[in-house]
């Protein structure tokens, strides 16, 4: 049973609940009027979570064996780039997550790595930011980086 | 008739054909590059416009415009990443028909649909523009909620084997465009003290982390097998009899996207959808709808393109921009001294009716220049499967803050995108996330209108109109069928599984 639990279809199905009860809450505790339409899809969401979840738990699907996987890295590299480009501006954060994302898609010979870097980070950045002028998060409140 | 011909005259100029041939081109490829999509290709070509005349400018525009639309399906079929929101759907049946290895008759038949939605609907506005607006104006509240109430059941259709999971996801989709302030009473909803939130969360972060995110996070886990390299880009238009035998579908979606386009505040991505929802329901080989059939290309495609021409419909005729893009089109129109509005065809009407003639033109060179934009992706994609994914991830950020330059937009993506493995990790479908949001923001103000007009009485949206009676009837309809192949299907599968086996069978 709890081998069962702790598959990873029924631990998305039960977050997927609990974020949809955790947010009914909120919607509960608000303006009647603004939060009408939220219940109401909120509702249904918890509804049709709990039938997911119940679902999960009576097919009892067999648990793949887990493996390490550099994925969780990848992913955080992500969220933290995107985290910090709202105080270190776009450049600064992406150089070192391009250099990641290459590395871990097995780009490794030094010279395709800094060039790859150079080009899709830099080069997009500013083509982007000072030829086409779409400005991108700055580091600097003159726009230069 | 003096009129056309006069129009045509303005628009038969090498400056505006010039124009239209840079436009299609580069919107094309800023179409195909996840992320990036008309607003962003509108806002880098809008500077270029201030010192042209009127209609070499709005040629540039109008041919970004089309070819930002059309090219979004490049990649949704090649990499399951949908280049624009515009052409979410298509990758229900175009990223199938990739794995089957019919790459070349994907984007073939989705070329194509694009070309024949485009120009029916632009013959379609030229002949029947005043009509069309003054049918649109006949949808208010009531009768949009209504019409997006059905396109919402195209969740149900898309769900297949798994309509509990897309449903969930579609809420999901939908509870995102709730976040920020409220659009009647303006009160701050699921906010939690964020002032960044308020403005709420926008469509393509949602979209670039659902789709381009997660897809590098599925790639990067499957990077050792063979399946994660990215096929050749060719293509290969489909034959006159091809064509004779889905002609129903191309006309079809054309119709659904030059109506949708007509109807203020829906936009391609809602027909696109729409018309795929129709397709489900009406297409002969519907069976085949989401494992690569070329008629959910043919829906989604068609239905885009055709929104493209009759979304100028409200922006001209009455002056509402049906969407983000026609708001920008309109803005850059008036820079250009045109107004637009319900005078707009007495006043202006040459300048009018040679914008419909380079929107022909338009695309007529989206077909031409289609092959060489593909040919082009095709050296992009042969590139080693890092520096795609390097690219992917580094244009998604680019697409990501560039639609608003709020940098939570980066965040939103991000989170999405690991949202969106985990989900798609479970066997849960994602376009239903996307049609949510896109449908949403539409079906909660025409409802909380409409039961303002109605002063609390949902009960009456049944009988407030014969427009609304006869769209809420179709969505009975749709239920009671959807429900009836359900419990068939079911009681099908029951009988199957009561069956003896035969002792043939049970020796093999």
């Amino acid at each position: 049973m709890f081998a069962s639990l702790i598959h990873p279809r029924v631990l998305t199905a039960l977050a997927l609940l609990l974020a949809g009860a955790g947010l009914s809450i909120t919607a509960w505790q608000g303006p009647a009027s603004a939060m009408l339409v939220p219940r109401i899809v909120l509702t249904i969401w918890c509804v049709v979570a709990l039938a997911i979840l119940i679902g999960e738990l009576i097919r009892r699907v067999p648990v793949k064996r887990v493996t390490l996987t550099p994925l969780p890295l990848l992913m955080a590299a992500i969220l933290i780039a995107a985290i910090a480009t709202a105080s270190l501006g776009f450049l600064i954060p992406a150089l070192p997550l391009v250099a990641l994302t290459l590395w871990l898609f097995r780009i490794r010979r030094p010279l395709p790595l800094l060039l790859g870097t150079i080009v899709i980070g830099g080069g997009l950045w500013f083509l982007f930011h000072h030829v086409l002028m779409i400005r991108l998060p700055a580091l600097l409140t003159n726009g230069v980086i | 008739m003096d009129m056309i011909l006069a129009a045509m005259g303005d628009a038969f100029t090498w400056q505006a054909l010039l124009a239209i041939v840079i436009g299609t081109w580069a919107g094309i490829i800023i179409g195909g590059l996840p992320g990036l999509g008309s607003v962003v290709g509108l806002t880098i070509f809008l500077p270029f416009t201030f010192g042209m005349d009127v209609i070499t400018s709005m040629a540039l525009l109008i041919g970004v415009y089309c070819g930002s639309v059309y090219g979004g399906s490049i990649t949704a079929i090649l990499i399951n990443t949908p280049g624009t929101p515009q052409s979410a759907a298509t990758t229900f049946d175009g990223y199938p028909m990739t794995q089957q290895g019919r790459v070349d008759e994907a984007l073939g038949w989705a070329t194509f649909a694009s070309f024949f939605g485009g120009v029916l609907s632009c013959v379609l506005l030229i002949f029947c523009a005043p009509q069309l607006a003054k049918f649109a104006v006949n949808f208010g509240s009531i009768e949009v909620f209504a019409l997006v109430c059905l396109a919402m059941l195209c969740i149900v259709g898309i769900s297949r084997g798994s309509l509990l999971k897309g449903l969930v996801c579609g809420m999901m989709g939908f509870f995102f465009s709730t976040v920020g302030s409220d659009p009647i009473t303006g009160a701050d909803r699921f906010t939690f003290g964020t002032y960044a939130l308020s403005s709420g969360l926008d469509l393509i972060p949602v979209v670039v982390g659902a789709f381009a995110l997660s897809e590098v996070f599925v790639r990067f886990s499957a990077r050792d097998e063979e399946a994660t390299t990215i096929p050749e880009a060719r293509l290969r238009f489909p034959n006159l009899r091809e064509i004779g035998r889905r002609l129903i579908e191309l006309v079809r979606g054309s119709f659904i996207g030059s109506f949708v386009g007509a109807l203020p505040g829906t936009g391609a991505a809602a027909a696109a959808f729409i018309s795929y929802a129709a397709a489900q329901k009406l297409s002969p080989r519907r069976a085949n709808l989401g494992k690569g059939e070329p008629d959910g290309i043919i829906a989604s495609e068609s239905s885009n393109n055709a929104v493209t021409g009759s979304a100028f419909i409200p922006t001209l005729a009455l002056g509402i921009p049906g969407d983000v893009v026609t708001a920008m089109m309109m803005g850059a129109m008036v820079i250009h001294g045109i107004t637009p509005g319900v005078r707009l065809m007495v006043d202006q009407a040459q300048t009018v009716y040679a914008l419909f003639v380079v929107l022909i033109i338009v695309n007529v060179a989206m077909l031409v220049l289609s092959k060489p934009s593909i040919g082009l992706f095709r050296y992009l994609f042969k590139l080693p499967l890092g520096f795609v994914m390097g690219g992917i991830v580094m244009f998604s950020f680019i697409g990501a803050v560039s639609v608003r330059g709020n940098p939570l937009d980066l965040v939103v993506a991000a989170l999405t995108g690991i949202l969106a493995y985990v989900l798609r990790r479970g066997g849960y479908p994602l376009a239903p996330l996307v049609i949510g949001m896109v449908l949403g923001p539409a079906l909660e103000s025409s409802l909380r209108r409409g039961l303002l007009i109605s002063r609390g009485d949902f009960l009456s949206f049944f009988t407030h109109s014969g427009i609304a009676a006869t769209l809420f009837v179709l969505i009975g309809l749709f239920l009671v069928w959807t429900t009836m192949a359900g419990v068939l299907d079911w009681r099908a599968k029951i009988a199957a599984r009561r069956e003896p086996v035969s002792p043939s069978s049970s020796r093999a």
